[in-house]
């Protein structure tokens, strides 16, 4: 399958008065059609800049890419003008926002606000457009489409707003959706039911994903691929298996260790990872896990790892990967369904 | 509706009577009647005015009588202008007052909006501070200063436009612009303050996320939001528009209601004071009740009567 | 980004120019374009001689601002200037003020006085019409003056104004039936009034407004007939008002019928009303006004030193007085060398020089100089702070008391007062060790307290109705009505009464001063400043004089050429 989506050493900085701030720095991954690729990483990471990036919704000035290029069905998104990006965003790639409560216009009923994409990217009249807007609520799943399809978001709850912003997302048929945070605001329950929508309609549409998220629980429920990123690079990806299983960059197993395990005794410790994340306008010269790691060495605080290809899924950036250096296993909380280790 | 309508009326008429009740009885308490001029007034003639105009009576039975007037929309007449009721005076003179406010207001939410939108638009560059600038002069210089400037340039110097009076449609452009700058600076600010807020929310990322153009998302999507201060600010507006007409209307030489209102606590014209009085409440109140309604329209958050909800 | 910084400096410098352009405008516009400027010759307003030389300008209307609504148009009933000020142009008396301040016919064609020159018979002359066509009659006079006397008609505040007559004073207390006053019309133009005794003004009074006729014919019975402009209202002056736009502006044609049409020049009059005076002077400068300041409307403070230095401001006497009216029932004000302490430690001269600028005649006297001429000079010397001292002391002596209590100064809300006020203060304080505390109320709650005997020192005004001393002196004749002061003397009201019998002028003019001469030894006020008359108008604005008594006769008025 082609890839639809390739980023390329894409380097995104930021002017501000204290100085250029490095959100992302030299960043590669692609995307394959009908997949989902989860972004993970803390705040601060620069995984909401890389999505928002994908479709150029950064203000420029203060934002400016500093480097790299982002193919879209061939094209090159970053040398593309403002005309084309409105032609580009809402139709081919689309994005959903993490606070339904606050993405949503108060002033303008749902109906419209599903319709406006479809008006202009589609050529619908109004009529047309209500239909299918109503066509598009019954399929993410909101009861009683027709009434509330004139209603304003004030009179949805948030899991039935997270569904309209999945319908006004996918209303023009989009190759890509990314979806930042989807349900970082919304309780348990409802989380399972959005995830499940997604991967419903990426069944029916084939639309590909891109998921960013902070937490692994949805990381493992919703992705085929995951990414890891730290101070502003990306320091590990893989297949969900792959980084779930056999982890092997510190980060990812600090990000393992920290979530609590089903099978973990009640009174056992949650392992939180010591320190804070870099100062990226001032970001260091080598990895930027260096600080907080506690397998850390000399070479890593002054070069860049290389990545090292595990096999053709999975590449990790680490130093520890290098055969100069030692051997280390993965801590006992990094290891999630303990047996099934793959070597 | 009808019934939120209702019980809003209800409260109008009962604020109606408290403040016909506390200005009846203000206006007694103050001294220096209706009557005294430089001249000394003859007992004899003194006594013969006072009957006449029925100052007299015991206090209650000139409020009584008082208030049956009011009920039928008879103020009575003028003590200072004889032959003059009081209701042919404020129907001679709120036309004026009228027109010019509408003007006023008019200038005040359409400048005051742009101002705002464009300020907002090219926030931190010039645009926004000369917008800023023009807006602080606005709220800072007194109306009385600017209208006297705005006469010596207009008029005097430049002979553009009448110094003062209203005669025609050109009479009532440097009146109703003096009387629009302040609250017209106060809009702007607060319109641009609120855009600013509106432009960095998340709705109008989702708004770009769906491939609107700049032009759509302001107009279509920021605006309308981030009126709704400037919407709420409208009854304030109101009454800014109708005390600075007091102001205005004397320098101007307008015959208006402002003037009247003025000239008739100066006169102790007992009767004017009270009419005025009560026909400024009675605006006031139902512009607010207005205000409120326009609210409801345009922010569907807002359940103005209760409409029945889902 | 330090553009942003200056960008903002700009703007701001930007608009401060505005503003200093806007304060240093007056001397600018008044030293460019001649039309504005007019030299000041002795205060009239340059006229050329006879209106035969000049060209008349085709446009004979005549914009003036008579600054507010008139609150009656009832020549019976009106009561301040800006009413008499209409009502001068489109009524007629028996006799009319001329340009050179002295009555002569008007209606009254003849005019013959008794012997003991109690009794006057006026013949109505012919042609007088009114403005309906019906004549003018001697019934029309008697009519409308004993409606005046008449003690059932309202808002009659000028009826002491008819009381020389015999028996008016008691018909308008009800103790006499009204046709026992004694103004009889003997037939359609022959009308014979006596007078309670000989007063030599009498024929200035009937000038006056409350003199006026009106048509009897057409008013009688009604009530509300001067309110509007309608068919009720009938006029015999040389204007009829064609519209009066309530607080707006009033507008006066030329009657045709008019006895003496044809010296009128004028056609039209308008007659704004614009409070502000501010604005009044923005309007002189732009054209809209061909008139601005005394008699109807006012020229603000600040602006009279420009106007004063490039010229243009006409300067004229005003037969009034500015005082402070001592209360002398009161400590200390009850002891008369207090008194004059007080108001001899006053610098007129410098309150004239700096604060009202005007051009006024320091005042040392109760009667203006333009009637008395020695009070040019006065009673005593202006300023004279060692005299003041003595007499201070003197009278705190006589008092027994060794400190001044604090003395509180009361005026009504103005800027001028307050200013003329707080110098008075300052002069007081460094002169007598005074402590003075200053007070201000609104113009009719200040009457009420004035009225009341509630102050120490009050400031006070007197403008003449008519020009002779009298008009001053029988303010204080006895305590009450106009006269604050709460002095009275037996000797002085004598002195009064004789003067009203005397019938040679030199001599009665003797008692009168006598009369001043022991006013100004018992000083229950202390006199501040004659006012005058301020006044701008366009050079082309020619044959109107503004009259010492403060009124205006547009009959004769006309617009030059220009």
């Amino acid at each position: 399958m082609d890839k639809i989506l390739k980023v390329n050493d894409l380097s995104v900085s930021f002017d501000t008065y204290g100085g250029e701030v490095k959100a992302v720095r030299g960043v590669t991954f692609d995307l394959d059609e009908k997949e989902t690729l989860a972004i993970v990483g803390e705040s601060g990471s620069g995984k909401s800049v890389t999505a928002q990036s994908i479709m150029r919704l950064i203000p420029m000035p203060p934002g400016k890419f500093a480097s790299g290029s982002i193919e879209f069905n061939g094209e090159n998104v970053i040398e593309k003008s403002e005309k084309q990006m409105e032609g580009i965003r809402g139709k081919e790639i689309s994005m959903i926002f993490q606070d339904p409560m606050t993405s949503l216009n108060p002033t303008m009923t749902v109906g419209k606000q599903i319709a406006e994409g479809l008006i202009k990217h589609q050529n619908m009249s109004k009529k047309e457009a209500h239909h299918r807007g109503v066509e598009l609520l019954k399929l993410v799943g909101i009861p009683n489409p027709e009434a509330r399809i004139k209603q304003y978001p004030h009179e949805f709850s948030g899991g039935m707003r997270q569904r309209a912003m999945i319908a006004i997302a996918l209303a023009c048929n989009p190759k890509v959706l990314i979806a930042d945070e989807p349900t970082t605001a919304l309780d348990v329950t409802i989380q399972a039911q959005i995830l499940d929508l997604m991967r419903d309609l990426q069944d029916q549409t084939g639309t590909s994903i891109i998921l960013i998220t902070h937490d692994l629980g949805v990381v493992a429920n919703a992705a085929h691929r995951v990414a890891v990123m730290y101070g502003g690079k990306i320091v590990e990806t893989g297949n969900v298996d792959e980084i779930f299983y056999n982890p092997k960059h510190p980060y990812t197993w600090g990000l393992l260790g920290s979530m609590p395990k089903l099978d973990s005794d009640s009174d056992e410790e949650l392992q939180a990872i010591p320190g804070s994340p870099p100062d990226l306008a001032d970001p260091p010269k080598g990895c930027p896990f260096a600080a907080r790691c506690p397998y850390a060495m000399k070479v890593c605080e002054d070069h860049m790892p290389e990545y090292t290809e595990l096999s053709k899924t999975q590449k990790t950036a680490c130093w520890l990967l290098d055969e100069r250096s030692p051997k280390v296993e993965p801590p006992e909380s990094a290891l999630v369904g303990g047996s099934k280790v793959n070597e | 509706m009808a019934r939120y309508l209702l019980k809003r009326l209800g409260f109008i008429l009962v604020s109606l009577f408290f403040i016909v009740t506390i200005t009846f009885f203000l206006m007694q308490a103050a001294p220096g009647g209706p009557f005294a001029s430089e001249r000394k007034l003859p007992p004899v003639i003194e006594q013969q005015m006072n009957e006449q105009y029925g100052l007299n009576d015991p206090l209650y039975q000139q409020y009584f009588d008082y208030l049956v007037n009011i009920v039928q929309w008879d103020f009575g007449p003028s003590f200072k202008y004889v032959g003059q009721s009081v209701n042919d005076i404020i129907s001679r003179s709120f036309p004026y007052s009228l027109i010019l406010g509408a003007e006023a207001i008019f200038l005040a939410l359409s400048i005051g909006i742009l101002l705002g939108v464009i300020a907002a638009l090219k926030h931190n560059k010039f645009g926004d501070y000369f917008a800023m600038v023009i807006a602080v002069l606005g709220i800072s210089v007194p109306s009385f200063i600017l209208a006297s400037v705005l006469q010596y340039v207009f008029a005097v110097k430049l002979e553009m436009l009448p110094v003062a009076r209203f005669e025609s449609f050109a009479h009532t452009i440097l009146p109703a612009i003096a009387l629009a700058t302040t609250p017209l600076a106060f809009i702007a600010r607060l319109m641009r303050s609120s855009m600013l807020d509106v432009l960095n929310s998340d709705y109008i990322k989702t708004a770009k996320a769906k491939g609107l153009n700049e032009r759509i998302v302001t107009y279509r999507h920021a605006i309308r939001n981030a009126i709704l201060p400037v919407v709420s600010y409208l009854g304030p507006l109101v009454v800014a528009i109708l005390t600075g007409s007091f102001v205005i209307e004397k320098i101007f030489a307008i015959p208006g209601l402002g003037n009247e209102f003025v000239v008739s606590v100066t006169n102790r014209d007992y009767t004017v004071i009270m009419g005025t009085t009560v026909f400024f409440s009675v605006l006031l109140l139902v512009s607010i009740l207005i205000v409120d309604l326009i609210y409801g329209l345009v922010d569907p958050r807002i359940k103005v009567a209760g409409k029945g909800d889902k | 980004m330090n553009w942003k910084k200056w960008s903002l400096l700009l703007a701001l410098v930007f608009a401060m120019s505005i503003f200093l352009a806007a304060c240093g405008g007056d001397d600018s516009s008044s030293n460019e374009g001649g039309d504005d400027t007019d030299t000041a010759e002795e205060g009239s307003s340059g006229e050329e001689g006879d209106s035969g030389e000049t060209a008349l300008a085709d446009d004979q209307t005549f914009n003036v601002n008579i600054k507010t609504e008139p609150p009656s148009l009832h020549p019976g009933k009106a009561s301040d200037t800006t009413s008499s000020a209409v009502l001068d142009q489109i009524f007629e008396g028996l006799t009319r003020i001329n340009q050179d301040g002295e009555p002569e016919n008007a209606m009254a064609s003849d005019i013959q006085t008794s012997e003991d020159l109690t009794t006057y018979t006026f013949t109505i002359r012919d042609g007088a019409t009114w403005s309906n066509g019906d004549p003018v009659t001697a019934q029309d006079f008697e009519y409308a003056w004993k409606w005046v006397l008449n003690p059932d008609s309202p808002d009659t505040d000028y009826a002491y104004q008819l009381y020389p007559i015999k028996n008016a004073a008691e018909a308008k207390a009800g103790d006499v039936p009204l046709d026992e006053v004694g103004i009889t019309a003997k037939d359609d133009k022959t009308l014979v009034v006596e007078l309670a005794q000989p007063t030599p003004y009498f024929l200035q009074l009937t000038a006056f407004h409350t003199y006026y006729p009106v048509n009897k014919n057409v008013v009688d019975g009604k009530t509300e007939w001067a309110t509007d402009v309608s068919e009720n209202y009938v006029t015999n002056g040389p204007f009829t008002m064609e519209s009066w736009a309530h607080k707006d502006q009033i507008v006066l044609k030329k009657n045709a019928d008019y006895w003496d049409a044809e010296n009128v020049k004028l056609e039209t009059i308008n007659m704004y009303m614009v409070e502000d005076e501010n604005t009044e002077l923005q309007m002189y400068k732009n054209g809209e006004l061909d008139w601005a300041g005394s008699p109807t409307g006012s020229i603000p403070l600040a602006a009279i030193p420009s106007l004063k230095e490039d010229g243009s401001l006409n300067i004229s006497p005003k037969a009034g007085i500015y005082y402070y009216s001592f209360n002398t029932e009161v400590e200390p004000f009850n002891n008369v060398n207090i008194r004059k302490a007080f108001a001899y430690a006053i610098n007129r001269q410098g309150i004239v020089d700096s604060i009202t600028k005007g051009e006024q005649q320091p005042a040392m006297a109760l009667v203006p100089p333009s009637i008395f001429e020695e009070n040019k000079e006065g009673y005593f010397e202006d300023n004279n702070v060692e005299k003041a001292k003595e007499l201070l002391e003197k009278g705190m002596e006589e008092l027994g008391i060794d400190k001044l209590p604090v003395v509180k100064v009361t005026y009504n809300t103005d800027e001028g007062h307050a200013a003329i006020a707080q110098a008075i203060q300052d002069m007081w304080r460094e002169n007598l060790g005074v402590e003075v505390e200053l007070n201000n109320e609104e113009w009719n709650v200040f009457l009420d307290t004035m009225g009341e005997g509630n102050y120490q020192v009050g400031r006070m005004g007197w403008i003449a109705d008519f020009n002779d001393a009298i008009n001053f002196l029988e303010i204080f004749q006895s305590v009450g009505g106009n006269n604050y002061t709460n002095w009275e003397n037996e000797e002085y009201s004598a002195l009064l009464e004789k003067s009203r019998t005397e019938t040679d002028p030199d001599a009665r003019r003797e008692i009168l001063r006598e009369a001043e001469a022991l006013f100004m030894e018992e000083l229950p006020l202390a006199p501040i400043y004659f006012y005058t008359n301020l006044w701008l108008n366009k050079d082309y604005v020619k044959g109107i004089e503004v009259s010492p008594m403060g009124s205006f006769n547009l009959k004769w008025g006309y617009i030059a050429e220009h």
